[in-house]
């Protein structure tokens, strides 16, 4: 029990730190089950990959604060995230309202309840970066092409003097800043116009 | 240096963890002392957590996608032969399942002289009793030899399915698809096609597929030429089917024999029709070109009798399915007045052999 529990904190951990083979173990200890189910709720196969994957997406962004803690495991968490993105994604068809998680007479029904806060903030937080990447674009060159190799390509302060030709670090630093102040501000202008 | 970059500098520190305890002290106080910064401060530290946030979960997601890429990859190189004799086995339960349906029927006979209710259950209890057997049976699978130029899987299951709409939908039965690992339907062209199953009922033995190719459509007019039967014909109305027994489309033609099927099923056709094993889920039409029901299963003492599902089963069904506002069913049998080859031509390019790999 105690191993076990240890083993599921440390698929936690790598799963938190964007480490792809334990990312690649619990995708395969749980893609089956959640495509089957979905299968045999009239999804295709890809449906079913589709919803697999955002529940994976939710326990990474989940993970990411130290303080989460997961009331059951792992494989467990993902199948209830995946049957209440899917029941969603029926209502949303608005085809079957009988088919809603709160009254499907499903065993799990109440547990989907559960989630819905999960999925809920990750929708938020999918706008949240759409509107990111809608100021991102709007910033113009080279501040994106700066912004992007330093958050997105990981590359150093000293890599990224050398790729845009700025004489040191510091100087790219500055202006680093710069495109973020202009980021910052295209970013709550939107939210503004909203 | 613009206090706006020392403010960037600072919440990059903050949140690196790279400020010492007097320089937090520091920072905390100013927070505490000037409204302004401290709004700036938040904005800007909520700026640099969704950009780090953005782009990990981009990252991630790059992973997943890329897993699952592997694990496709994986799962198509795995060699898929059906052994010899689990080839035999199947034969074996195939001849069991004979017996066992000639002695449940034997038994309904020799109770027909209890009472109603009593009669009712016992059907009800053949019929589930029976279901592994209509399975394995009675219906009509057909298991195919290995031949060239398929896709890269052995030994498959063969069944005849046809168009719901032009752009991909396809009914055929459920019992060819079940425990299917993947479906492929092969058009009159001779054109191979990845599909998948959208729903399916397994009492009615009906399955709803989908061509999974965006652009596919079965005829370039784009007008399916029969309609769908809303209610059951009557008895002893002409009817004729097109399914793939072999290779090549075969026609044959009968008549309704019982407006109910097996055991009485009200959602089935008993037909005079012959039937081989690869037409399971072949469309019957009438004489107008109306599609009453798409044929299930045979039994397998007599030749000719054919049990078909009625096309008000299937469209009972596919009302209550998710995607049935996205299948566009033909509306009217454009097949009237044709003569009966006329009305094959036009039907051929809307069938299909649905391939089945387990």
């Amino acid at each position: 029990m105690q191993l076990s529990l240890l083993k599921e904190h440390q698929l936690l951990e790598g799963i938190a730190n964007n480490d792809r083979k334990i990312t690649e173990q619990v995708y395969r200890d749980n893609y089956k089950q959640v495509q089957s189910w979905v299968r045999s709720r009239g999804g295709s196969a890809d449906d079913g990959d589709d919803v697999f994957q955002e529940a994976m997406t939710i326990l990474f962004q989940k993970s990411q604060n130290e303080e989460f803690r997961l009331s059951c495991k792992i494989g467990t968490y993902l199948v209830a995230v995946a049957k209440y993105i899917w029941y969603k994604k029926l209502q949303l068809q608005n085809r079957r309202p009988d088919f809603l998680p709160f009254d499907s007479g499903e065993e799990d029904a109440n547990d989907n309840r559960a989630y819905e806060d999960d999925v809920k903030v990750q929708e938020e937080r999918e706008v949240h970066f759409e509107h990111l990447n809608a100021a991102m674009e709007e910033l113009g060159e080279p501040c994106r092409s700066l912004l992007k190799a330093f958050y997105n390509e990981n590359k150093s302060m000293q890599d990224i003097a050398g790729l845009f030709g700025y004489t040191n670090p510091d100087n790219a630093k500055t202006q680093k800043y710069k495109c973020l102040t202009r980021l910052k501000k295209l970013f709550y202008a939107a939210q503004v116009n909203k | 240096m613009t206090t706006e970059n020392n403010t960037w500098k600072l919440a990059e520190a903050y949140l690196n963890k790279s400020l010492n305890a007097q320089e937090v002290e520091n920072l905390e106080q100013l927070i505490a002392d000037n409204k302004n910064f401290a709004q700036e401060f938040q904005e800007v530290s909520n700026m640099l957590l969704s950009l780090k946030n953005n782009a990990a979960q981009k990252q991630f997601q790059q992973n997943l996608s890329n897993i699952k890429t592997q694990i496709k990859e994986e799962e198509q190189d795995a060699p898929r032969k059906i052994s010899l004799r689990l080839h035999y086995l199947r034969t074996a339960a195939v001849a069991a399942g004979v017996a066992l349906l000639a002695s449940l029927g034997t038994n309904l006979w020799n109770n027909k002289t209890e009472s109603n209710t009593s009669k009712y259950s016992e059907l009800r209890k053949v019929r589930t009793e029976i279901e592994g057997i209509k399975q394995s049976q009675s219906r009509i699978i057909k298991v195919l030899d290995n031949k060239a130029n398929k896709p890269p899987i052995e030994n498959k299951y063969s069944g005849t399915g046809f168009a719901l709409s032009n752009d991909g939908y396809i009914v055929t039965n459920y019992h060819v698809t079940e425990g299917a690992d993947s479906l492929y339907i092969q058009t009159r062209d001779g054109n191979y096609y990845k599909a998948s199953t959208v729903s399916f009922d397994a009492n009615a033995d009906i399955a709803i597929l989908k061509v999974e190719s965006k652009k596919f459509k079965f005829s370039k007019q784009g007008t399916i030429p029969y309609s769908f039967a809303p209610s059951k014909s009557g008895l002893g109305e002409r009817i004729f089917t097109l399914g793939y027994p072999q290779d090549e489309i075969v026609y044959s033609e009968g008549y309704i024999s019982s407006r109910n099927g097996y055991l009485g099923d009200s959602m089935q056709y008993r037909l005079e029709l012959p039937a081989e094993p690869g037409q399971s889920g072949a469309p019957v039409i009438d004489a107008n070109g109306t599609v009453i029901g798409i044929v299930t299963g045979k039994e397998s003492k007599s030749v000719g009798t054919t049990y078909a599902v009625s096309s008000n089963t299937m469209l009972r069904m596919l009302k209550n399915i998710p995607q049935s506002n996205s299948i566009n069913l033909p509306k009217t049998s454009k097949l009237g007045k044709m003569s009966r080859s006329q009305q094959i031509e036009k039907i051929q390019d809307f069938t299909c052999v649905v391939n089945v790999y387990k």
